[in-house]
């Protein structure tokens, strides 16, 4: 258990590092939240929908405040399946797929408190009706922070399966990219969810994707009644077992075709 | 029964070739990097695994280390089979990839270090003490608070070794490990590793290209090619069985027109300097040197040395590799 405290620990303290990155992804976000916020201000000017827009705009700025969160992949982690160094890894007293999840937690929460701390900050500071407003009820708060830790494990459990991926065709970018595409769309990054048309929705927030941020954002809002987080958050954890045993299983199958290449 | 058994090994891997014109599919072709290796290896042996590139060598350390599944063939470690219980197995073995690094890359060598120590659940005490005697023999005390990708190749391959023995490992795999480095850092290298094996009675099982590693390490050495192993003994054995011919340098005082010497020598002549290379089995040192005093006065003579590299690379020709 203390070795994957440990790498947890370490891979944290890594991403301290890399300071540069994390200010040109705060100016990055910042930029698509204040467009998306326009976009959908002008949007509502023309043609106002149901969602109030001030649950749109915090929707907007809570999703790129998270970004890190969704899409990015450990480049370390897919280096040392492309160069082989994973075979050291192979040869420690520990399981490769807790090993390899503990540091892609560390990576995703790391790199998001670092880029969203300081954009939601900036976001509050914001005009009314562009910026973030304040969560709908504190108990709405405290169950959307609850309910953001199966949605933290249902993400490394999915970037755990591009990785089981990576491993078999050697290059990430083939899978990433679609795995990213169905990640931008279906967790509401792109659009938010609450406004897809809600025949869509009641097939969409089913999705594993949409457990990862929209679900705690909804609660944040409002949008979900404090009380539905008794439906929502074992829904979230199904997809959290189902998505890490996937993963498990494609690491195990692995293992048997594994080839190191090269030396 | 010996600490590594290691009968009839088969590893086959799989390679998709380029597809042909005209064709639908892609064919498929079979590499056999392991066609049935057998070996045995004791307890406290120091063992030279050596063969041209691509013989196997690499793949065998591989399954041995737990991290590839042989297609055939049997393997006990200490009466462990290293790919069916991975984690239990790995405990107690070492690895060292010459090629790869198993330090992380942005912090600081000491933070490596101490993850490994969480690995391997080594105990404080025991660690502190462990690190203390290996940053001495290794030289790393000034390098603990470096970040890895600020250290020289040599320092490195030093940090690396120092991570693979931390959890004392009863065998250590040492795969190309003086890839690269001067001649300080290997003959360090070497005089570690002797150090570690004696002190500890450490199995090591080293692969490399170094010809000078094996003479320097290994009381024994195993030769691979294409998958199969072609020899199995002492280095000295190795050698004699290759090393046949020797070549002589002489000048003369004044210019010779004409060394009398059976057919079974090669003369060249190049400038002032005639070069001799002839088989003291098929024609006797004393009897080249009387002819070689008989065709005029020497003023030098010298007897060129073998060359470690050039035996292998004729044995190698000779087993057809």
């Amino acid at each position: 258990m203390r070795a994957y405290l440990t790498v947890f620990r370490m891979r944290m303290h890594m991403e301290l590092q890399y300071r540069g990155a994390m200010i040109g992804g705060i100016l990055c976000q910042m930029f698509f939240g204040i467009v998306l916020t326009a976009l959908y201000r002008a949007l509502y000017a023309g043609h106002p929908q149901a969602i109030p827009i001030e649950h749109v705009v915090t929707y907007v700025w809570l999703q790129q405040a998270c970004f890190r969160m969704l899409v990015s992949s450990d480049p370390d982690l897919l280096d040392k399946i492309r160069s082989g160094n994973i075979s050291y890894d192979m040869c420690r007293p520990v399981n490769m797929y807790w090993f390899y999840y503990m540091r892609i937690m560390a990576q995703k929460l790391m790199g998001s408190i670092m880029r969203g701390v300081p954009m939601i900050v900036v976001a509050a500071l914001l005009p009314k009706g562009w910026g973030i407003a304040w969560p709908h009820s504190f108990a709405g708060f405290c169950a959307a922070c609850f309910s953001l830790v199966p949605g933290l494990l249902c993400m490394c459990a999915l970037e755990n399966i591009t990785m089981g991926f990576t491993m078999r065709t050697l290059d990430p970018r083939g899978i990433q990219s679609m795995l990213n595409l169905l990640m931008v769309t279906f967790s509401g990054n792109l659009l938010p969810l609450t406004l897809f048309p809600d025949s869509w929705q009641k097939v969409i927030t089913f999705l594993p994707y949409a457990q990862l941020l929209d679900a705690p954002i909804r609660l944040y809002t409002g949008e979900y009644a404090v009380s539905e987080a008794l439906r929502i958050i074992p829904v979230q954890l199904g997809w959290c077992f189902a998505l890490t045993f996937l993963g498990m299983w494609l690491w195990k199958s692995n293992k048997k075709r594994m080839i190191v290449q090269g030396g | 029964m010996s600490y590594i058994e290691v009968n009839g090994l088969k590893k086959t891997f799989t390679v998709r070739k380029k597809r042909e014109k005209g064709k639908l599919l892609r064919e498929k072709q079979t590499v056999e990097a392991l066609k049935g290796v057998s070996f045995s290896v004791e307890k406290g042996d120091l063992v030279g695994y050596i063969g041209p590139n691509g013989a196997g060598k690499s793949t065998t350390v591989k399954i041995l280390s737990g991290i590839l599944t042989p297609d055939g063939g049997e393997a006990k470690v200490g009466g462990k089979v290293p790919w069916l219980d991975r984690k239990e197995y790995v405990k107690h073995i070492g690895v060292v990839f010459g090629q790869r690094s198993q330090l992380w890359w942005d912090v600081p060598i000491i933070d490596s270090f101490s993850l490994l120590k969480d690995i391997y659940r080594i105990p404080k005490t025991d660690y502190d003490n462990r690190l203390k005697e290996l940053s001495d023999a290794l030289q790393l005390e000034e390098l603990m608070r470096t970040p890895l990708r600020l250290l020289s190749l040599g320092q490195r391959m030093r940090a690396e070794l120092c991570g693979s023995l931390l959890h004392r490992p009863e065998l250590l795999f040492l795969d190309e490990p003086t890839i690269g480095l001067d001649a300080v850092s290997k003959l360090a290298l070497r005089d570690f590793l002797k150090w570690e094996n004696r002190e500890y009675g450490t199995t090591v099982m080293l692969t490399t290209h170094d010809m000078e590693d094996i003479a320097a390490l290994c009381s024994r050495v195993m030769v691979l090619g294409h998958g199969k192993k072609l020899f199995d003994g002492k280095l000295p054995d190795l050698l004699e069985k290759f090393d046949t011919v020797r070549t002589v340098s002489v000048r003369y005082d004044s210019d010779v027109l004409r060394i009398d010497m059976p057919e079974n020598v090669k003369c060249e002549h190049k400038g002032e300097e005639y070069i001799l290379t002839y088989s003291p089995a098929e024609f006797p040192t004393s009897r080249l040197l009387k002819a070689l005093q008989d065709a005029g006065n020497i003023r030098e003579m010298t007897l060129q040395p073998e060359n470690i590299d050039h035996l292998i690379a004729s044995m190698y020709k000779e087993m057809d590799l």
